[in-house]
């Protein structure tokens, strides 16, 4: 039983990566990529280190994948808002 | 203790990060502003990081978890400051 929802809880996340990726390639203005990369990412990675720490089920694992979880969902947004700031949509050819 | 997780699922959530990350690089390589190449690598510390994730269920050690939590950090410093530098470039 544990199995099976650890391969779940692994096998969604990484899913969840992989379409980011997908989005990442496919769409074609930087502030959609962004939305695409954001949110996709943190759910995956959430879904991730749930599995893992799951699958070890120790204490001191479950404070880390507490910790990592807290951590990315304070940071990814963070880091979003400071990528779209910098982008301006008229000097592109500039910037390259 | 731990439970037995079938390898030809993990070998399969190896492939499907191994395929992430090669079109990460692509957009990485082709991307046409900085900003894009900011986001590929972005998202290419979190494909590191599920892959250290994997690597950790399959040789089961659980002191891997530290690695995860060094790279999400560097990654969002390094994040921080290169959008940062290009803000004030402007």
């Amino acid at each position: 039983m544990k199995e099976l929802l650890v391969s779940i809880l692994l096998l969604s996340g990484v899913l969840f990566i992989l379409v980011a990726a997908v989005g990442l390639i496919r769409f074609e203005d930087l502030y959609s990529r962004m939305h695409a990369t954001t949110k996709a990412t943190s759910f995956g990675m959430l879904l991730l280190v749930a599995g893992v720490a799951l699958f070890f089920s120790t204490g001191v694992v479950l404070l880390k994948a507490i910790l990592i979880i807290v951590f990315i969902y304070l940071t990814a947004p963070l880091a979003a808002h400071s990528i779209a700031r910098s982008f301006r949509k008229d000097d592109k050819e500039k910037q390259d | 203790m731990e439970p037995e997780i079938p390898e030809t699922f993990q070998f399969m959530a190896f492939a499907l990060l191994l395929a992430a990350l090669v079109l990460t690089f692509l957009h990485l390589l082709r991307g046409p502003t900085v900003n894009d190449r900011i986001v590929a690598m972005d998202l290419t510390a979190s494909i590191i990081m599920g892959f250290i994730l994997l690597y950790s269920v399959l040789i089961r050690k659980a002191f891997y978890f530290d690695i995860a939590i060094v790279i999400s950090l560097i990654s969002f410093i390094g994040t921080i400051a290169i959008s940062t530098y290009l803000k004030q470039k402007r």
